[in-house]
């Protein structure tokens, strides 16, 4: 009978401080009548902050029975997740103070999601992966549904729902099958492989089924129709926090249990794992940039965009199978997650703070129109340089911090022999800065068209804005830090 | 007379892909969502099966976190069925989409 420790229950406070912040915040709308909520979203910087620093200190090791994994890896995972938070939480404060629509539950269900993608980082069991997501997902749908009389939210957290419940679903019964063939739902007893002879096709019917299930959850193709739809409707800032937050932690519990995966069924670069991997990585990039060029509204592009870098991160998850560069690859998978969240969490900013501000249940089918951002360089210099700077960056182009990360990822797929794949990541990367650069070309060279709106401005999104640019700069020009970090975190990792 | 555990394991199965094929083809929202707990109680009864075939405890526990698990995604799941369904008044799925390419 396992005992728990006080290291088991140290090893959990970065979950612990962002779950009870949210329960502070949910106590704080009971007692305090209060119409100013403006100090919600700081506190819920505060949280995220302690969180981060809490998961910094942590003494590395496994605990709850190897049933998690408190170590640099999930520190990692959990301050990319913290930043995330807090760069949302101030965007969302401005943008939910334009509608009028500020409640601590908002934050408060943030913190819960926050909490349950720290939660994912730290599983190395399918069971508490199980259980994470759960965590994360509830907190999102409801997210989600936010501004819940307005038609588009509604249903995007509807479809938003369904499928995230399928996936959770196809996710449970693959652990079944797991937990039948291996009798455990620890990864370290799956990459241990099936108990009996026989049980080695149970075992990758249930890998496959898990497998699929988190390719949902990061939006890998073909598992990806529901994301566009979810992050067009969805309020902008929670789209924001959905990008970068809930891909971190999925591409977290992704690459832990691939590794698990790829020691079960043999390693070898021959086996059928790697080669659904790779078709998976390869329709991603593909699809997830096709789809993005003919894109009128910013906020969808920005959608298909996502799945696109999902594609490259496969490609690094992909080349992490190999032993040889497997830690080069996930430093890279874990720089690029930190350097997307920076990026895409300032555009989606920019975007919101643009978008029109319709009345619930009549929303302008081009809220999001490219029209809209035309001649902002006029209009909002400082907010068009900030958005030319998150394009740069999505784009890959140096010296910003998607240049880094993308550089990082494809030379670890060289690195594994990858080469075909390296190089269809590059061309689709060249493919993606013609949308990305014709955001910019909006901003610079067209008119803006008369009585367009300033869009909202607020300290508080200067400030995130400042944050998000600084950092997608920073992790650029001066990547050594934060890379030498992910190199640490991805060394952990067997 | 007992019956074998694999006969339980395929009733699982079966289940499972009720939940599945319902999930891809059926338009009410409801429906769609009690196949989608359908397929939740499918693995619910493999972790059972299989712990007992194991003589183990832990598939026995597991089915309490799913339950648990299934009732707090019920509440969101339905509270958002209702958000549709007052912006809507429809519960079918071909008309709820405005979110389209």
């Amino acid at each position: 009978m396992p005992t728990v420790s006080s290291q088991d229950v140290l090893a959990l406070a970065p979950v612990a401080i962002l779950a009870l912040g949210g329960i502070a915040l949910l106590l704080s709308e009971v007692f305090l009548t209060s119409g100013k909520r403006g100090y919600q979203a700081f506190l819920t910087v505060l949280f995220a902050a302690t969180a981060g620093l809490t998961a910094f200190g942590a003494t590395p090791g496994k605990v709850f029975a190897g049933q998690a994994t408190a170590d640099a890896f999930s520190a990692f995972v959990t301050i990319t997740v913290s930043f995330g938070l807090a760069l949302a939480a101030l965007v969302s404060a401005s943008w939910l103070d334009a509608r009028g629509a500020e409640r601590g539950e908002f934050y408060a269900l943030s913190l819960f999601a926050a909490s349950g993608m720290s939660l994912l980082g730290m599983a190395s069991d399918l069971l508490v992966a199980f259980v994470a997501i759960e965590i994360m997902s509830l907190s999102t749908y409801a997210l989600a549904a936010w501004m819940r009389r307005g038609k588009k939210p509604a249903e995007a957290a509807f479809k938003y729902f369904i499928l995230g419940a399928f996936s959770s679903a196809l996710l449970l019964y693959g652990t079944s099958l797991v937990f039948g063939a291996t009798g455990s739902t620890l990864l370290s007893d799956v990459a241990r492989g099936p108990l009996q002879a026989g049980g080695s096709a149970l075992l990758s019917a249930g890998l496959v089924l898990v497998a699929a299930g988190l390719a949902f959850k990061v939006a890998a193709v073909p598992f990806h129709v529901w994301t566009p739809d979810v992050y067009e409707g969805a309020p902008t800032p929670v789209t924001a926090f959905m990008a970068a937050g809930v891909k971190t932690a999925a591409f977290a519990i992704l690459a832990r249990t691939v590794l698990a995966a790829y020691a079960a069924t043999g390693g070898a670069a021959d086996s059928a794992f790697p080669r659904v991997l790779a078709v998976l990585a390869l329709l991603t990039m593909l699809v997830g940039n096709l789809f993005a060029v003919p894109q009128r509204s910013v906020k969808r592009m920005l959608a298909y965009s996502s799945i696109a870098h999902a594609g490259y991160l496969l490609l690094g998850v992909l080349a992490a199978g190999l032993p040889a560069v497997r830690e080069r690859a996930l430093s890279g998978v874990l720089f690029y997650l930190a350097s997307y969240t920076a990026s895409a969490i300032g555009a989606f900013a920019v975007v919101g703070a643009l978008e029109s501000n319709g009345q619930p249940g009549d929303e302008p089918a081009d809220a999001w129109d490219l029209e809209r951002l035309a001649g902002l360089s006029r209009r909002r210099p400082l907010l068009a340089f900030a958005m030319t700077v998150f394009m740069l960056s999505l784009a890959g182009v140096p010296p910003t911090a998607g240049f880094v990360a993308k550089l990082l990822v494809f030379q670890a797929a060289v690195g594994a022999q990858y080469l075909a794949l390296a190089v269809v990541g590059v061309l689709t990367s060249a493919l993606g800065a013609y949308y990305y650069l014709r955001v910019v070309v909006y901003m610079y060279m067209r008119p803006a068209a008369e009585g367009e709106p300033a869009g909202v401005t607020s300290p508080v999104l200067s400030v995130a804005l400042a944050v998000a640019v600084a950092a997608v700069v920073v992790l650029g020009i001066g990547s050594e830090p934060v890379a030498s970090l992910a190199r640490a975190a991805a060394a952990v990792v067997r | 007379m007992t019956i074998s555990a694999n006969w339980y394991l395929l009733l699982a199965a079966v289940l499972f892909c009720f939940g599945l094929v319902g999930v891809v083809s059926r338009r009410n929202i409801l429906v769609v969502f009690m196949c989608v707990e359908l397929m939740l109680n499918a693995a619910n009864l493999t972790f059972l099966t299989f712990a007992r075939q194991q003589g183990t405890m832990n598939g026995h526990a597991i089915a309490f976190f799913v339950i648990a698990v299934a009732a707090a995604e019920a509440a969101v799941g339905l509270a958002i069925v209702i958000a549709v369904f007052r912006t809507r008044g429809t519960l079918w799925m071909d008309e709820v989409s405005t979110l389209k390419n």
